[in-house]
């Protein structure tokens, strides 16, 4: 902005916000770090836990093996559970963002639950889905069991919606058909297939 | 690749339309919607800088911050970026196009404090996007955001002439306004596109 | 300073949502449950304290010119602490608050406060300064949850208390205390909609009291001047 000839003072003008917003930053930087550098453990062993436990209680297992699959967009991960099972990790577009979830499959290509890991539904209606309520383990209790396509009652399924709302529901429908899909076309000998790239 | 891209857009514009259904610039977005020219105005500005920013940071946050280790310096960088860039846009615009620049001059300082704007980088994060992705999600953010702005500055013309109780003068009115409009958009969810 | 109606200023009068109209995003947005509400107001509050504190401290040497771009960096510092910690300690807010914890960067409330008050008083009173802005910030999510979960769902503090064993939770898991079945409650309030009509209404109420204790206070001052 200003000629270089009164140098001395512009410099002085311009350096000096510049140092301290620098110094500002370069503090902020270095409490950041050290804050983040306690808290990281903690963060990944709770997001780990998490994993494990929803894990457990679609489909008990003593371990799981990871299928290093390919992320599609909507099958995200496969777990080989060592009583035979697999664990699919799915997500699908909810009525406020994605809602991504666990969902069980046994030997017989059966579903035996399904765990909402992260979604942002709408609290008292969507996020039911994922609760803990006596509602929400009604509503991922209907999923027990289901072979095939699975749809809500409005689209001709036997899942019944949660009340007011049937977009989540569509999208836990969605996203369990996806995981029993890839499962049935796991080959017998084991061999694993990685979903197909174009998954709508 | 182009359904992504259409169905991000149809997202950003109405579905989760960034004020009514996403609660992000609404400091902005009753401050001035009083007048129609205010309005226009302000979203070209907010369309502008959320690409941009965009833009930028993706870029920043993929081969700077995420390789770095320094994924915590995020939320700092992002709205560092984001005053810098309001900055820059409106030393630029005031050498470049002084007419453009006195039209939407004094909303450009504003847009650094506009949710909608971290938000959109914020999400852009969060859901992974790729470059493209990202600045069509930033450019639609900003329409729906416009689209808003625009509907909403209409209404509040003719609020001038409505007859309500004392109370509600004000922004309280407006915020019930704003609840219709609320309710009209979310016609559009569960829009997909298959 | 006069801490009695600087509470006051901060609670009432000059309530940052009622009446200052600012940081309105997050308040309607994550009002649907008590949980979530408080766990807010708890953040803004702790955020709003230190950054009014640091920013008072380093009052004299901020240079005019870049002033906002170094309340940024100070609020978004700590933000992004108060951030990590809930992620380790209280991952259950951190994700039901999701993107609405880094946007508290922008909330207007804290670079209004830093502009308009903590940048030109001195420390002491930049800290009470941010704890009643904050605590008048805190009582209208409460006020906005309670009002939107009870007509909404039909509880209340959801996330926060457990209906069926009546202990407080801090995992978010609680389904709150059922008042009524939600057979006749009016979803839509937790819903967008509902928080601009929750927050419209409210900020009537309060235009309403204030105009009403003004009339009075007028009233008054005419009696005695008679």
């Amino acid at each position: 902005m200003k000629s270089s000839i009164h140098l001395s003072d512009s410099v002085k003008a311009l350096l000096r916000p510049g140092v301290v917003l620098l110094a500002v930053a370069a503090v902020a930087a270095f409490v950041l770090g050290g804050v983040s550098l306690a808290t990281s453990g903690r963060i990944e062993s709770i997001a780990a836990e998490k994993l494990s436990a929803s894990m457990q209680a679609v489909l008990p297992a003593d371990g799981y093996e990871d299928l290093g699959i390919e992320d599609n967009g909507e099958v995200e991960a496969a777990y080989a559970a060592s009583n035979g099972g697999w664990v699919v990790q799915t997500t699908e577009s909810g009525s406020q963002g994605l809602v991504t979830m666990l969902v069980g499959v046994d030997g017989s290509y059966a579903c035996t639950g399904v765990s909402i890991l992260d979604s942002s539904e709408t609290a008292g209606l969507g996020a039911i889905a994922g609760q803990a309520s006596e509602k929400g383990e009604a509503f991922r209790a209907q999923f027990v069991g289901q072979t095939a396509v699975v749809a809500v009652t409005k689209d001709g399924g036997e899942i019944d919606a949660i009340t007011g709302a049937t977009i989540t529901s569509r999208a836990v429908c969605a996203g369990v058909t996806a995981a029993l899909e890839y499962c049935a076309a796991i080959e017998p000998d084991g061999s694993v297939p990685q979903p197909l790239s174009d998954a709508g | 690749m182009l359904a992504s891209l259409v169905s991000i857009s149809l997202g950003a514009i109405l579905v989760n339309n960034f004020i009514f259904s996403q609660f992000l610039g609404l400091c902005p977005f009753l401050g001035v919607s009083g007048k129609m020219s205010t309005a226009t105005g302000m979203s070209v500005a907010v369309i502008f800088v959320m690409t941009l920013a965009s833009a930028i940071c993706w870029v920043i946050n993929t081969y700077l911050l995420i390789p770095l280790g320094l994924k915590f310096m995020q939320t700092v960088a992002y709205i560092l970026v984001i005053a810098v860039l309001v900055q820059l846009v409106e030393m630029f615009l005031r050498k470049a196009i002084p007419s453009l620049y006195t039209a939407m001059g004094i909303f450009l300082p504003l847009i650094t404090t506009n949710c909608a704007v971290l938000g959109v980088v914020l999400l852009n994060t969060q859901n992974n996007y790729n470059f493209l992705e990202s600045v069509v999600y930033g450019f639609t953010g900003g329409v729906g955001f416009a689209l808003a702005i625009i509907l909403f500055a209409s209404i509040r013309e003719r609020l001038a002439f409505a007859d309500y109780p004392k109370a509600f003068e004000g922004f309280a009115i407006c915020l019930v306004a704003a609840a219709l409009f609320a309710l009209a958009f979310m016609g559009f969810s569960g829009m997909k596109i298959m | 300073m006069n801490r009695k109606q600087q509470f006051a200023e901060g609670t009432i009068t000059n309530n940052p949502v009622l009446v200052q109209q600012i940081g309105l995003c997050a308040t309607m947005a994550i009002s649907t449950t008590l949980f979530n509400g408080i766990g807010m107001g708890l953040s803004v509050l702790i955020i709003l304290t230190c950054c009014n504190v640091v920013i008072s401290l380093i009052r004299k040497i901020i240079p005019g010119q870049v002033r906002l771009a170094i309340f940024v960096v100070v609020i978004a510092g700590f933000v992004t602490i108060v951030d990590l910690l809930l992620q380790a300690f209280v991952p259950a807010l951190s994700e039901s608050l999701g993107v609405f914890i880094p946007l508290i960067v922008v909330n207007c409330i804290i670079i209004g406060r830093a502009e308009a008050f903590s940048s030109k008083h001195d420390v002491k009173d930049s800290f009470f300064d941010g704890v009643f802005q904050g605590v008048g910030y805190t009582l209208v999510l409460i006020a906005m949850c309670l009002i939107r979960e009870l007509l909404g769902s039909g509880t209340i503090g959801g996330g926060l208390l457990n209906g069926a064993s009546g202990f407080i939770t801090l995992d978010g898991t609680g389904a709150g205390i059922r008042i009524f079945s939600d057979t006749y409650a009016a979803g839509a309030l937790v819903l967008p909609f509902g928080g601009f009509l929750t927050l419209g209404v409210l900020m009537a109420l309060l235009q309403h009291i204030l105009s009403k204790s003004a009339a009075r206070k007028a009233a008054k001052e005419k009696e005695v001047s008679d």
